[in-house]
């Protein structure tokens, strides 16, 4: 099994005034390519940072992490912006749509930030990915034309539609009712499943956390338990 | 599980033959602009007032630049129609001395110099003249001023324009004894067509000589010199008076219609000015203290004006931070997503061009609008003014011209200010760390 991303012996800490806040304390992970993984843990217990670390939005105090065989460390802003646009995709718990692009605009963007000029090709890849998530027929709305659910779908379609490495989520269930929760994780396990992608996602919802291949439990910033479940995600884990 | 592919592989794959690769981590030039023009949309109250003020300012400096190149243009007709001509020519060392009107520096053999100047190609008209310094007496008072003896019979009126310009009386009869009086002058003697005033000059050997003429016409030309302080008479009449047997102070020379000024003037330097017996001058060399006054007044105009736009223009700086701190959080999932910050930079640059590039449409295309109005209907100076000189040669009426070349230039000057405006807001904007522009509430 191939290693998608792994953090190892992970610190972060936060200078808050003369106090260093230690926020993460000593990671290590190793994440499967086709993983459904989910982080829990209570507020402050660190899910955030460690994705935000993993999405190559943060730097580490100490420890290495690797995306793919890829170190992040010593990366320059400019490098980590192309990275982040070729391995990583990214759903936010408010979706952070761009309100003035339509859903179509919204998913393209990735690809044009990759570089692709090629107006029907991008089309083509964003037609796609929209029907597999179910928004083909609302390509031309605005995100003020969509409920919750139908954002976080366009969110889920622009990070799945460059075929990244990892797709970070960092609660992305927090915004909704259970029922489109519900309907939000089925939909990521089916791409997990179909496209082999691994998911990273963090959670304190119960409910969500069932759909996990792998839950990794944090507490204080370390890893309180690290669980393998078999029957969901892709089957890695 | 397929791996995420390098945007070369990409373009290498199924579909990807057809994709060409563009720089990855900015969007295009296109991609930025539209989506900074419907940014723009966002918040359109703010949008429209910072534009507004833009559009205020380059109204101000585009139409008042309108008036002055309007004016600019009747005063450089008026010299040519009624006091320069295009080109002149005098005898050599007149010119230098020209403030002091010397009769001993006379163009002498008229009659060949005349011929050698119509020969040249781009020539349309010449025609003698003969100034001078003379006062002018009703019995009680005496008024200094210059006398212009033109040749009425022939070819004055084909350099000059000076009988469109009688406001009262006739022009100089071919035949006739008279004077044509600046209308200034007959103010000042409260006189008009039918009295006689003296003509009081010296002649060129320094003795002094007085005839008695009568008023034929008085004219009115918007030009102070003509107007305040000249009076025309036949040439021949001129040169009784001043003893100047058949020899004039110059040549005055009407170029044609197409011909280039400066061609035309290095041709008549060539055939005239080779033996150093003749000094040609343009119109332009003539008035160069009026040229001088005219680039100084541009000048001006577009320094105190200018710094209206710039002052509008860093209206938009704030505009953009503002709209920058609105989407701070925004801005980190851009960054998230690949987005250098390169890209952030040019996506405010472009917003902030914009709102230059509307509100400097906005007000050229007012200032136009005024400027093809009123260039057609003038805008009444006498009415407004009265007889105050306004600094320009120019009558009654002024009438604004549009430079295309101007409007387009100022319009995309702005939005290249408004853009440089934008360069702080966007550059604080691409500093953002994108986990800390993600917490942002």
């Amino acid at each position: 099994m191939t290693i998608a991303a792994s953090l190892a012996d992970v610190h972060k800490s936060y200078q808050v005034g003369d106090l260093e806040v230690p926020a993460v304390r000593g990671v290590s992970l190793e994440i499967e390519s086709g993983s459904f993984l989910s982080i829990a843990g209570p507020s402050g217990s660190g899910k955030t940072t460690i994705l935000n670390l993993l999405g190559a939005l943060d730097t580490p105090s100490s420890g290495t992490i690797k995306i793919g065989e890829r170190e992040t460390k010593g990366l320059t802003p400019k490098m980590l912006a192309d990275f982040r646009n070729t391995h990583l995709g990214f759903v936010f718990q408010t979706f952070n749509l761009i309100p003035v692009l339509t859903v179509m605009e919204n998913v393209e963007l990735p690809l044009q930030l990759h570089g692709i000029a090629d107006k029907d090709a991008r089309t083509t890849r964003v037609m796609r990915i929209l029907e597999e998530v179910g928004l083909g027929d609302l390509a031309d709305r605005r995100p003020n034309e969509l409920s919750g659910g139908q954002q976080q779908r366009v969110a889920i379609a622009r990070a799945l539609v460059k075929e990244p490495t990892l797709v970070l989520a960092d609660e992305p269930t927090a915004n909704l009712d259970s029922n489109t929760a519900g309907e939000i994780m089925a939909l990521m396990l089916a791409m997990n499943k179909k496209h082999g992608t691994t998911f990273v996602f963090s959670t304190h919802d119960p409910l969500v956390m069932e759909h996990a291949s792998r839950l990794v439990r944090l507490r204080d910033g370390k890893v309180e338990s690290d669980e393998r479940r078999n029957g969901n995600g892709n089957g890695a884990g | 599980m397929e791996t995420a592919m390098e945007p070369v592989e990409m373009a290498k794959s199924e579909e990807g033959a057809r994709m060409k690769e563009t720089v990855p981590g900015v969007l295009g030039l296109r991609a930025t602009f539209r989506l900074g023009w419907r940014n723009l949309r966002r918040n359109r109250r703010r949008t429209w007032i910072t534009a507004t003020t833009v559009a205020l300012a380059v109204l101000l400096l585009q139409f008042s630049n309108g008036l002055l190149v309007g004016i600019e243009q009747q005063s450089f007709d008026n010299l040519i129609n009624y006091q320069t001509g295009h080109a002149k020519v005098y005898a050599d060392g007149y010119f230098e001395l020209r403030d002091e009107f010397p009769l001993d520096f006379a163009v002498t053999d008229t009659g060949a110099v005349l011929a050698a100047v119509r020969a040249v190609s781009g020539v349309a008209a010449a025609t003698p003249r003969l100034t001078f310094q003379a006062q002018l007496s009703n019995g009680l008072d005496q008024v200094p001023c210059l006398g212009v003896g033109i040749q009425v019979r022939g070819s004055d009126t084909d350099v000059f324009r000076i009988p469109q310009t009688v406001v009262d009386g006739e022009y100089l009869a071919e035949d006739g004894e008279g004077i044509l009086l600046g209308s200034g002058i007959a103010e000042i003697f409260e006189v008009s067509s039918g009295d006689w005033l003296t003509v009081l000059a010296k002649t060129q050997y320094g003795a002094y000589e007085a005839l008695d003429l009568p008023i034929v016409g008085v004219i009115g030309t918007g030009n102070p010199l003509i107007d305040r302080n000249s009076f025309l008479l036949p040439l021949a009449t001129a040169q009784y008076i001043l003893d100047m047997d058949g020899a004039v102070t110059e040549v005055a020379i009407r170029f044609s219609a197409r011909a280039r000024e400066s061609v035309t003037l290095d041709r008549l330097a060539g055939e005239l000015g080779a033996s150093g017996e003749y000094d040609v001058k343009g119109w332009r060399e003539m008035e160069q203290d009026f040229m001088s006054l005219v680039q100084m007044k541009r000048l001006g105009n577009i320094i105190f004006l200018g710094i209206f736009i710039v002052l509008a223009v860093v209206g938009i700086t704030n505009t953009i931070l503002m709209a920058a701190y609105e989407r701070t959080r925004e801005i980190g999932m851009l960054m998230a997503i690949g987005l250098r910050g390169s890209g952030i930079r040019r996506l405010f640059l472009a917003e902030g061009a914009l709102t230059g590039l509307l509100g400097g449409a906005v007000g050229s295309l007012i200032a136009v609008g005024l400027i093809i109005w009123l260039a057609g209907i003038g805008i009444n100076i006498t009415a407004i003014y009265g007889d105050i000189d306004i600094g320009y040669p120019v009558k009654d009426s002024i009438y604004p011209a549009l430079n295309v070349a101007v409007v387009t230039g100022g319009w995309l000057l702005t939005g290249m200010l408004a853009a440089l405006a934008s360069l702080y807001p966007a550059a604080r904007a691409s500093r953002n760390r994108p986990v800390e522009a993600l917490r942002h509430v």
